[in-house]
């Protein structure tokens, strides 16, 4: 019975994708309850795994149509659900039936429902089903899937600003992401005549040829563009900027965490890669890379959820530099983080929805003071705030916390100066987060209110109620980590580790063996929280990482920083006086000193993100071809 | 010569990414993609050939006898091509579709002056 139950929520959820386009046409409360049921059937499914998976230590595999392997060949298309799946698959069902539950109040004003949900639903599925197949082309099939409903959906309101424009850089980079998949899936088929991962995994497990690292570097790319890792981030804040705020949630909550699902199933389980020092070091520049410009980029916006998209490209680099170590302690870290991850940013743009559903805009410039007239949205919006800087009693400390150690173990283990720089960049990158979320606070929930906003009021509850679940989620595994931990991230981890026991499962008992595929035990990892030595240590590598920052800044002290045009006047040393009755530093504006501090870095940045398809598309393919270089000249 | 179709259809895909990488009209872009899509059919398709193979069509009396089974064309491929060809072709009409909207909203659909979401 169990086992059909992966298989059944994917299904559920595409087969109502057509349900609703046929019923749900005419009338809006149809298309809603088709869908929510649908949702909610799909999620309970899902959770019903929890036991025999996560506690039980099970491997749920599901031939379609009975094609079980002959003769230890796999022809058939499988499922197979392990811990590591079923922890994906978790954070997939739990952000769409909140997104779901979101919509209700949030879209009731838009026309042609129908299509939205439809799209939902395809969406919603393609993701569940990416996380839990065994076989390499379906996950294709299904990525490409997963791209055209974000594409859509992102083009849904194409009454707005920007909307078809954002809709079509994510197509066209989407796109190439998934050609380059299909091109290392082609050679993987070429090198190992199967399709079945568990299968590849073994027939793999004897070395790498030059065809299966061409297919590795390509595979990898593109999930790369899935997750939005940094040469491929830029359809990323357009596309999360312009869809629908309860789409922006499920592109934050599932939809690079399909891309992470992806890079963990392909580096730790097909291709066991993970202990080669070059893949671990090359993920991790990516992912410190990531983390600095998504954050630096922040830093500068004036639109709130364009702000929320640079810090969820931002977060995903803390993700994957975790899981690129290739230690227990780094993969736990990196799952964490990408659980809280799901959980404050789609807390954060639910927020940032519900000031665009109340207010009608999201530009920083023209709100403040919206804390009297929603509070609940204010509380909510904090404790999102707290959890993304990491501030202790949230779940965002934790992670972070074991991330810092990680890295850092790792620093000291391997010796390598990289490490060291990623640490450093890690806690600068936090800094920056807090002093982002202080900025977005002052301009939008604290200050004066505007004569405008003054009938402004609280969401409806229909809304509120998803953040409240997300807000009390975003406590609740920041106070029990330990349970998290031992219910979640350790079967998880584990999974990723031993694999003998996934490729068993599905293609027959000793077929691992045979293969000589070798296992790392992983011990449970200890939360060592509050050791002492770590702590001054770390504090140590947060002063030099904090004198970087101020010495790099330094070369304009005493200098008079005028300058000739009058629209630049707040960056004259002495902004507040004469020249302008008012001071022109706004809550949206709070950091226009590093800004002028840094402005060569922000020039060379706009020039990158300059809207144009062509350079985005060029920085997808110098991406790509970097990956796939570093893999030949240092893999063999 | 099977070399023949890998080396071509590296050309298209590199053709198709410098498509997208320089033209300024947002069609060419579309167009760009489809290349690359052909290129990587073609080198699917070019994986499961052999050369004088059969249909992999054999009765079990076939299989019994010791027929030599070895020399047939993988059907695999073939399948994965006719997957991958009919989502190329769902690429193309939807991003077709966006650059009618695109122009329609825009009045224009070059790439240059289609950015009004940068920074």
């Amino acid at each position: 019975m169990m086992q059909h139950f992966p298989v059944l929520a994917v299904m559920l959820l595409f087969l109502s994708a057509f349900i609703v386009e046929i019923f749900g046409a005419k009338s809006k409360a149809v298309a809603q309850g088709i869908a929510m049921i649908a949702a909610t059937v799909s999620a309970g499914l899902i959770y019903a795994l929890i036991k025999p998976v996560m506690i039980d230590g099970q491997i749920i595999s599901y031939w379609m149509g009975n094609w079980a392997p002959v003769e230890e060949y796999a022809i058939g298309i499988g499922y197979e659900v392990d811990a590591l799946s079923l922890f994906f698959a978790l954070l997939v069902v739990t952000t769409f039936w909140l997104s779901g539950l979101y919509s209700i109040g949030y879209m009731n004003k838009d026309h042609h429902l129908g299509h939205y949900y439809t799209l939902y639903l395809m969406l919603s599925g393609s993701v569940l089903g990416l996380v839990m197949t065994g076989d390499i082309f379906n996950l294709f099939v299904m990525v490409e899937i997963m791209t055209f409903a974000s594409v859509a959906l992102t083009a849904f309101r194409n009454f707005s600003e920007g909307a078809l424009e954002g809709a079509f850089k994510y197509l066209v980079i989407g796109s190439m992401g998934s050609s380059f998949t299909l091109t290392g899936i082609a050679l993987l088929y070429a090198e190992c005549h199967t399709l079945n991962m568990a299968q590849i995994a073994s027939i793999l497990a004897g070395g790498l040829s030059p065809t299966a690292i061409a297919a590795f570097g390509l595979i990898i790319a593109g999930f790369g563009v899935k997750s939005y890792m940094v040469p491929f981030h830029t359809p990323a804040a357009d596309a999360y900027t312009v869809a629908p705020t309860s789409i922006s949630m499920i592109f934050s909550g599932m939809v690079n965490k399909a891309g992470v699902y992806g890079m963990i199933r392909m580096i730790y389980i097909v291709f066991r890669a993970m202990d080669k020092g070059t893949v671990q070091q090359m993920l991790a520049i990516f992912g410190a890379v990531t983390m600095f410009l998504g954050v630096t980029m922040a830093l500068a916006q004036h639109e709130f959820k364009r702000l929320l998209a640079f810090h969820s490209i931002s977060q995903i680099g803390y993700v994957i530099t975790a899981v690129s170590l290739g230690s227990a302690l780094g993969l736990t870290g990196g799952l964490f983080h990408a659980m809280n991850h799901t959980l404050f940013k789609g807390l954060l743009f639910l927020t940032a929805g519900a000031v665009l559903k109340q207010v009608g805009t999201t530009n920083l410039d023209k709100l403040g003071g919206l804390s009297k007239r929603m509070p609940h949205t204010t509380i909510c919006f904090l404790v999102g705030a707290g959890a993304i800087s990491g501030l202790p009693p949230f779940n965002g400390f934790a992670s972070k916390w074991i991330i810092y150690q990680a890295i850092y173990t790792k620093a000291v283990e391997s010796g390598k100066f990289v490490y060291v720089l990623c640490t450093i960049c890690a806690l600068v990158v936090s800094v920056m987060t807090l002093a982002s979320f202080i900025k977005v606070t002052q301009a939008v929930f604290f200050g004066q209110l505007r004569k405008e906003h003054e009938n402004v009021t609280e969401a409806p509850f229909s809304m509120r109620l998803p953040m409240y679940i997300m807000a009390l989620l975003c406590t609740a595994s920041g106070v029990f980590y330990d349970f998290v931990n031992k219910y979640l991230l350790h079967p998880a981890a584990n999974a990723a580790l031993n694999i003998s026991k996934y490729i068993d499962a599905m293609m027959g008992p000793g077929y691992a063996a045979n293969a000589r595929v070798s296992d790392m035990s992983v011990e449970p990892v200890a939360f060592s929280y509050w050791n002492p030595i770590i702590w001054l240590v770390l504090f140590g590598v947060l002063f030099i990482g904090a004198a970087l920052v101020i010495l790099g800044g330094r070369n304009e002290r005493g200098q008079i920083l005028s300058s000739s045009d009058p629209s630049q006047a707040k960056y004259d040393t002495f902004f507040s006086g004469e020249k302008e009755m008012y001071s022109q530093v706004g809550g949206s504006d709070l950091f226009w000193g590093f800004k002028s501090n840094w402005k060569g870095y922000y020039k060379f940045m706009e020039a990158i993100h300059s809207g144009i398809v062509n350079d985005y598309a060029s920085m997808a393919v110098v991406g790509t071809a970097v990956i796939c270089l570093c893999m030949f000249l240092f893999m063999r | 010569m099977i070399i023949v179709n890998y080396i071509a259809s590296i050309i298209l895909i590199v053709l198709g990414l410098y498509t997208v990488c320089t033209k300024k009209n947002l069609i060419k872009v579309v167009l760009g993609l489809g290349i690359i899509d052909y290129g990587v059919n073609m080198l699917i398709v070019s994986f499961g050939f052999n050369d004088g193979g059969t249909a992999p069509i054999y009765q079990m009396s076939d299989l019994l006898n010791g027929v030599s089974t070895k020399f047939f064309v993988d059907p695999v491929p073939q399948a994965l091509t006719l997957t991958s060809i009919v989502i190329g072709a769902c690429v193309d009409a939807m991003a077709l579709s966006l650059v009618i909207m695109i122009y329609r909203k825009y009045k224009t659909i070059n790439a240059d002056e289609v950015r009004r979401l940068n920074g």
